[in-house]
């Protein structure tokens, strides 16, 4: 018999061998100089199961025929017109928020995975985040192409990074990023991978890939498939780093658990954004916010902390409320979305009264009592031509950055829930108890937040009026507003021989 | 019908129906294979085909098992079923302590049965010629008169004892297996029986101490494993935590307690946790978790554990070991998996391998 073959882990050791060493005429702390001061102990880098074991080698040809799989199917739904076979345009309202809001996440997790691929000490980790950085900047790239192809057909896809940098509501997404980004690196990695890839990724991903399979998009769909199945590396990268952190040292395990009941938040506000977008903005939706959350979060995310309970790690602080809001979530940001909709970069609308029966009866604790009677009073104001959007610009959560549109859910849902303290002779803001706890860790790093409505107000953002702010957005005219008095309503009549709607509107 | 399907480069068989995930076979009959999402979207549980013909499935996503992927003999364990035996090779991990001995059927015959406890029968068979190969801890499946599954049991005897077979058996309340062997089972019977089975076995090229935990009839593979490691001259620390409800439970007591004086790194600590302990028992009381608790002061590093008894013990000890930084890799436990066990099963975290 041949000598015994080496298993995958031998294998990969042998290939990766003495590609990391201590440093001589240089300090290591000098050379590694960011990955001590977070006080997280690493005794043994050499602990660091690699969870992905793939050689640069084998990534490209691997990535390049998903790369080339993609490309097939973006080539032929551009040469088909797939466009024209969605469910209907009204749907593009969600690409458009997912290209503003979380293309440019993709591509900030690219930096930050950049950035710990050269600072982290234990080149096994070190490793991992440099093939990450790349899967990132694919996701990203990917997105883009896959939706610039409804750029040629419909408005508010023009300009997202740009938007990012600015819009109001995408510095919910670019302040979670940037939170993430600017701390250290043990503190990044547990942002991304674990709160948000691993705990949280299912809630974004799901809605949005079966989602576009629901509405007829088979190239996001398809982009969705290419990217999840880098999802396995970057879970498992999400667990391995938490693991090895609480096994490497017990001083680190409080610090995790802060990170842990922080980035869980942070993350779950960013989300919000992502409930009115799968209960609202779709046209066919696969199954609602709420029935999300209890599946990807209570149910799996309670088997984790189960598994973690070992550890000694908690369920992340406020999770209770999170699950409480998961009722009222989505009705209460897309409402904000309809009464500032002259101000978003994508179209809002009332639902249908199909629709409406669909949030009935998959939210019969709430929709018909809170939130019905609101769409159906500015149905009927449109209609009667007095509907006014918000004139007054809204307060913003000093952590997340949202409008303080989330109510006390668990005693009074009509009361807004308002919190605040004061730090060095300020008062600030927040909509939660979970953002407050968040800024009262570290007032130091929220106080400088660039909060876009404070911006507006202090004369940065290109004037005191509305047209002015959204030139400076570089929205177009006809990007925002209702959808049925869109470009993109009047075209899609059009291509669907409905020429009398195409000319009017609604 | 059903496959063979060798795994690589464990060196373990395991028996796939046709219409059965290879995946599903595996973790059903004890054996880990890496896997996350379940349905074919991840690659997570992408393994190498060396031999033999499988059928990829549908559910295989195109991206996360590509084209040159498929041409090379890849295939998803969580959507593949066998047409043919298999050798396939998996990212898991060798175990170089692992004998991988040849399960092979036996006829026993009952020279002996012993109460060693008001619920425990010991029961004694001899078995002929060279007799029973198998490593302390691994277990045999026996076959009950009358019952079409065979029923587990772990060999209480030290390995180098390889022609008198003894099986601990606790009467479980409606259990038929059970019930018809401490009912109808006489001296002179014959059962047959096929072994060894199972990968609780001491990993004894490391050498860290160990810390054994037993509770009620799971002290079989402990009380094999200690005799051999003993047998072998073996100089490590060796600690046995032992759980029982009250002494009358705590069988082999004395036997323990003369070896503890035989043998200088030989440590025997029994716990009684009641309701019903006896008034002259002046030992640790409490679950076996709180009694190592007790012992070394919640800290446990350093140490290996081995652990069998009921699920809520063991669940309890791993818990234990954990706050105490003793981890995953330094756990060991049998699972009895049948394949009744993964109906019922509530959504697990991929956290863990083995626990």
């Amino acid at each position: 018999m041949a000598a015994k073959k080496l298993n995958l882990r031998k294998r990969y050791e042998l290939l990766t061998r003495g590609m990391g060493w201590e440093t001589s005429y240089q300090k290591m702390d000098d050379v590694f100089p960011y990955d001590t001061f977070e006080g997280i102990k690493i005794t043994d880098w050499d602990k660091w199961e690699d969870p992905f074991r793939l050689t640069m080698d084998a990534y490209w040809k691997f990535q390049a025929e998903k790369e080339k799989k993609l490309y097939a199917i973006i080539d032929s739904f551009a040469q088909n017109n797939g466009q024209t076979n969605l469910a209907d345009a009204s749907y593009l309202s969600a690409i458009k928020l997912f290209i503003t809001g979380v293309t440019p996440l993709e591509y900030a997790a690219h930096h930050g995975f950049s950035h710990l691929g050269r600072h982290f000490r234990g080149e096994g980790a070190r490793i991992a985040c440099q093939m990450q950085a790349i899967d990132e900047l694919r996701h990203a790239q990917t997105q883009i192409h896959t939706i610039s192809h409804y750029n040629k057909h419909f408005t508010g896809l023009h300009n997202p990074f740009h938007q990012s940098d600015r819009v109001w509501y995408l510095s919910v997404p670019k302040s979670f990023g940037e939170d993430a980004l600017t701390a250290g690196p043990f503190e990044f990695i547990t942002s991304i991978s674990f709160a948000f890839e691993y705990v949280l990724t299912n809630l974004l991903f799901v809605p949005f890939m079966s989602g576009a399979a629901y509405n007829g998009d088979m190239a996001t769909t398809t982009f969705g498939f290419s990217a999840q199945s880098d999802e396995s590396r970057h879970m498992t990268l999400g667990l391995e780093i938490i693991k090895f952190m609480v096994e490497q040292h017990e001083d680190n395990l409080p610090i995790i658990q802060r990170w842990i009941d922080k980035h869980f938040w942070r993350a779950y506000r960013v989300l919000a954004l992502v409930s009115a977008m799968q209960d609202y903005m779709l046209t066919n939706t696969p199954m609602s916010w709420k029935e999300a959350w209890d599946i990807y979060f209570v149910e799996n995310g309670g088997a984790l902390f189960e598994d973690l309970g070992r550890y000694g790690l908690k369920m992340p602080k406020h999770h209770e409320l999170a699950t409480a809001e998961a009722e009222h979530l989505s009705h209460q940001v897309w409402s904000v979305f309809c009464a500032l909709g002259n101000a978003t970069g994508f179209h809002t609308f009332e639902p249908s009264e199909e629709k409406m029966a669909w949030l009935s009866e998959k939210y019969p604790n709430t929709f018909d009592k809170y939130y019905r009677p609101r769409f159906e009073l500015w149905k009927r104001q449109k209609a009667e031509g007095t509907f006014e959007y918000l004139a007054s610009l809204p307060q913003l959560c000093q952590v997340c950055q949202i409008p303080m549109i989330f109510t006390e859910v668990e005693t009074d849902p009509m009361q807004i829930s308002f919190r605040n303290t004061k730090y060095k002779g300020d008062n600030y803001h927040f909509c939660s108890d979970g953002c407050k706890d968040v800024f009262e860790n570290e007032p130091e790093k929220y106080v400088q937040a660039w909060l876009p409505v404070h911006q507006i107000f202090q004369g940065n953002c290109g004037g005191a009026t509305v047209p002015e702010v959204l030139e400076w957005y570089k929205f177009q005219p006809e990007d925002g507003g209702d959808y049925f008095d869109s470009l993109d309503y009047r075209r899609w009549q059009e291509w669907h021989g409905n020429a009398e709607a195409a000319k009017t509107g609604s | 019908m059903s496959f063979e399907v060798s795994i690589e480069p464990l060196g373990v068989t395991i028996e796939v129906d046709e219409d059965q995930t290879i995946l599903d076979a595996a973790l059903r009959q004890g054996v880990y294979l890496p896997h996350a999402c379940g349905h074919g979207l991840c690659g997570t549980c992408k393994v190498d085909v060396l031999e033999g013909e499988v059928e990829i499935g549908d559910d295989a996503s195109p991206f996360a098992l590509l084209d040159f992927e498929r041409d090379d003999g890849k295939c998803l364990t969580c959507c593949s079923k066998p047409l043919d035996d298999l050798v396939i090779e998996a990212d898991v991990e060798e175990e170089p302590d692992a004998q991988n001995l040849p399960v092979q059927d036996y006829v026993g015959t009952v020279v002996k049965l012993e109460m060693l406890t008001p619920r425990i029968l010991g029961v004694f068979l001899e078995v002929d010629g060279d007799g029973l190969e198998f490593q302390a801890g691994q277990y045999a499946n026996l076959h009950i008169p009358g019952l079409e599954i065979p029923r587990p049991f772990s060999m209480a005897q030290s390995p180098n004892e390889k022609n008198i077979i003894e099986f601990d058996i606790a009467l479980i309340k409606d259990g038929v297996g059970t019930t018809w062997i401490h009912e109808n089972l006489k001296v002179g019977d014959k059962l047959e029986f096929s072994a060894p089975y199972g990968h609780f076995f001491v990993r004894i090229s490391d050498d860290r101490p160990i810390m054994f935990f037993a509770g009620g009839s799971g002290l079989s593979s402990p009380k094999s494993m200690i005799l051999d490691l003993l047998e072998r001259g073996d100089k490590r620390e060796i600690i046995l935590f032992q759980g029982a409800r009250n002494l009358t439970e705590l069988y082999y007591k004395d036997m323990f307690l003369e070896l503890e004086q035989q043998y200088e790194n030989f440590t025997y600590v029994p716990g009684l946790s009641g309701p019903d302990i006896e008034e002259d028992w002046n030992g640790a009381t409490g679950f076996v978790h709180d009694v190592a608790i007790e012992h070394f002061g919640g800290k446990f590093e350093g140490y290996r554990a081995y652990m069998c008894g009921p699920p809520p013990m063991i669940d309890a000890c791993i818990t234990a070991l954990m706050r105490g930084r003793v981890f995953e890799k330094d756990m060991f436990m049998e699972k009895f998996l049948t394949a009744a066990d993964g109906a019922n099963e509530k959504t697990k975290s991929p956290l863990f391998k083995n626990i």
